[in-house]
């Protein structure tokens, strides 16, 4: 039985990597968009200072604005691609899915699977985001990359997951690519107080990028560990991955009418209902 | 013919106001091959669905016995992954020890050159082909196909014919739902499905003299 369950989790985990990995367009988007993006930023943006609002200590830190940006920058690269991965691999797969429980696969090892992949494509793509932010800006102390990677993480984990929410909710592809679009444009970019009224303002914490935003300039430019910005991103990750996999479990649910056993002549078998036979041979 | 594997019960569908289905009622025993014929939008891939799980019944109630093969109308595919990750899929699903039968399968619709080729470089026909094997693979008891040799070329249409004879055979509960049947006479019973109900099956009405 447990074995059973191990080599479901892993296969279906497997595959649901393999499906990340054989979308060429948003690898393809990471290795291009990514290092453009940031430089791109770097060269519009001057390095004149901003007042930034570090809500974990309530001080209006003076910071560079060209490195700030360079962090909303990464920000919403790493959403846009996220968002758009799993919001394509969720929409194109879930009748596949469905199929795989009709088949006996169970529901609760294909979202297993699913979070397994969100939570191990994501740490990868935002360390690949966050090393590649490295050759743009050195912040200097020791704490920063692996700060700046856990807010560019918990970012991507939100994004991946609302992906997903779209990618199960959303009948029309179109609709959901501009959906992931707008979001991380508005979200990232209410975060950067450069030319933006609203920005440090408290509002700004209804958003879904608040926490990895704070987490980013905490890794950038203080020595602080904001650990409640770090339970909010969760808390969003949460939210978004509890939605869509709920709804996940309803549309790939397998469906049928009450069983009553029918017992054939001299026989051990008998007959079940499908309800009954969906999770098994 | 043995006690039935598979029986449907006053099977009732509506979609909002529009019936589809207005009390369905068949049994199915081992070793039988079934056909349920009728025109677009009779409500026959509807039936299936019901049958499969796919889709509740507004009413009514389905007893099977065994495992369960489907092949849906639609060609149900992971387009990223190959011919080899389906079977591997496939069989993690069924809870099977290996994939000799599926490899048998393949051999036997003559696609095993496509083995590690990627879904969505497939044409047509093979991805229907593998639709087929994914739902045999695991030699299932009662077996469900909608359509199933949609994009088939001649010469795997009849491959397609003597691999159900076989399965019949081998007393599988074989139901096949289609717009048109040319062949008739392959079938042990044969449905009408007409205004929301399975007519008398073609065989009994013969005998009875009813003519359609």
């Amino acid at each position: 039985m447990r074995k059973a369950f191990s080599l479901r989790l892993l296969t279906a985990t497997r595959y649901a990597l393999f499906e990340q990995a054989r979308n060429r367009f948003a690898l393809g988007l990471l290795v291009a968009f990514v290092p453009v993006w940031y430089y791109l930023f770097g060269l519009i943006v001057p390095s004149d200072s901003l007042a930034f609002k570090f809500w974990a200590t309530g001080t209006l830190l003076q910071v560079n604005g060209q490195d700030l940006t360079y962090i909303t920058a990464g920000l919403n690269a790493m959403t846009l691609i996220v968002g758009f991965m799993f919001f394509a691999s969720t929409h194109t797969g879930i009748l596949f899915d469905r199929r795989l429980v009709l088949s006996g696969y169970p529901q609760t090892i294909l979202i297993l699977a699913k979070l397994l992949a969100l939570g191990s494509v994501t740490a990868l793509i935002s360390l690949y985001a966050s090393l590649v932010l490295w050759l743009f800006w050195h912040p200097g102390h020791p704490i920063s990359l692996p700060l700046i990677w856990l807010g560019f993480w918990a970012a991507a984990l939100i994004y991946g997951s609302f992906g997903v929410l779209l990618g199960v909710l959303l009948t029309n592809e179109l609709a959901g690519f501009f959906l992931v679009i707008m979001l991380s444009l508005i979200d990232t970019g209410l975060q950067n107080p450069l030319g933006n009224p609203v920005g440090n303002q408290p509002s700004l914490k209804a958003f879904p990028s608040f926490g990895a935003m704070q987490l980013d300039v905490a890794g950038g430019f203080t020595t602080a560990v904001p650990w409640g910005d770090l339970w909010l991103s969760l808390a969003w990750w949460g939210g978004f991955a509890m939605l869509g996999l709920l709804i996940f479990w309803w549309r790939t649910r397998a469906r049928s009418v009450r069983a009553l056993p029918l017992v054939p002549p001299g026989g051990s078998a008998h007959l079940v209902g499908l309800s009954q036979e969906a999770g098994s041979r | 013919m043995g006690e039935p594997v598979l029986r449907v019960q006053d099977i009732h569908k509506a979609f909002g106001r529009h019936k589809v289905l207005r009390g369905v009622d068949f049994s199915v025993s081992p070793g039988t091959l079934v056909g349920v014929v009728g025109e677009n939008g009779a409500g026959k891939s509807t039936l299936l669905k019901i049958l499969a799980g796919e889709l509740r019944p507004s009413r009514g109630q389905i007893f099977r016995r065994g495992a369960l093969g489907y092949c849906p109308q639609q060609v149900v595919l992971n387009t990223a992954l190959t011919v080899n990750q389906h079977l591997d899929y496939f069989r993690a699903a069924y809870d099977q020890p290996d994939l000799r039968y599926a490899e048998a399968l393949i051999e036997r619709l003559n696609y095993q050159q496509y083995r590690a080729a990627v879904v969505s470089t497939l044409s047509g026909g093979t991805q229907q082909k593998l639709n087929l094997t994914l739902a045999l693979m695991h030699q299932p008891t009662v077996l469900l196909l909608d359509e199933p040799y949609q994009g088939f070329d001649w010469e795997t249409y009849l491959r397609f014919w003597d691999l159900t004879s076989e399965l019949r055979e081998q007393g599988c509960a074989v139901v096949i739902i289609s717009h048109l049947f040319f062949e008739q006479k392959r079938f042990d019973v044969l449905y009408h499905l007409e205004h929301g109900r399975l007519a008398l099956p073609q065989a009994a009405a013969e005998r009875e003299g009813v003519v359609r």
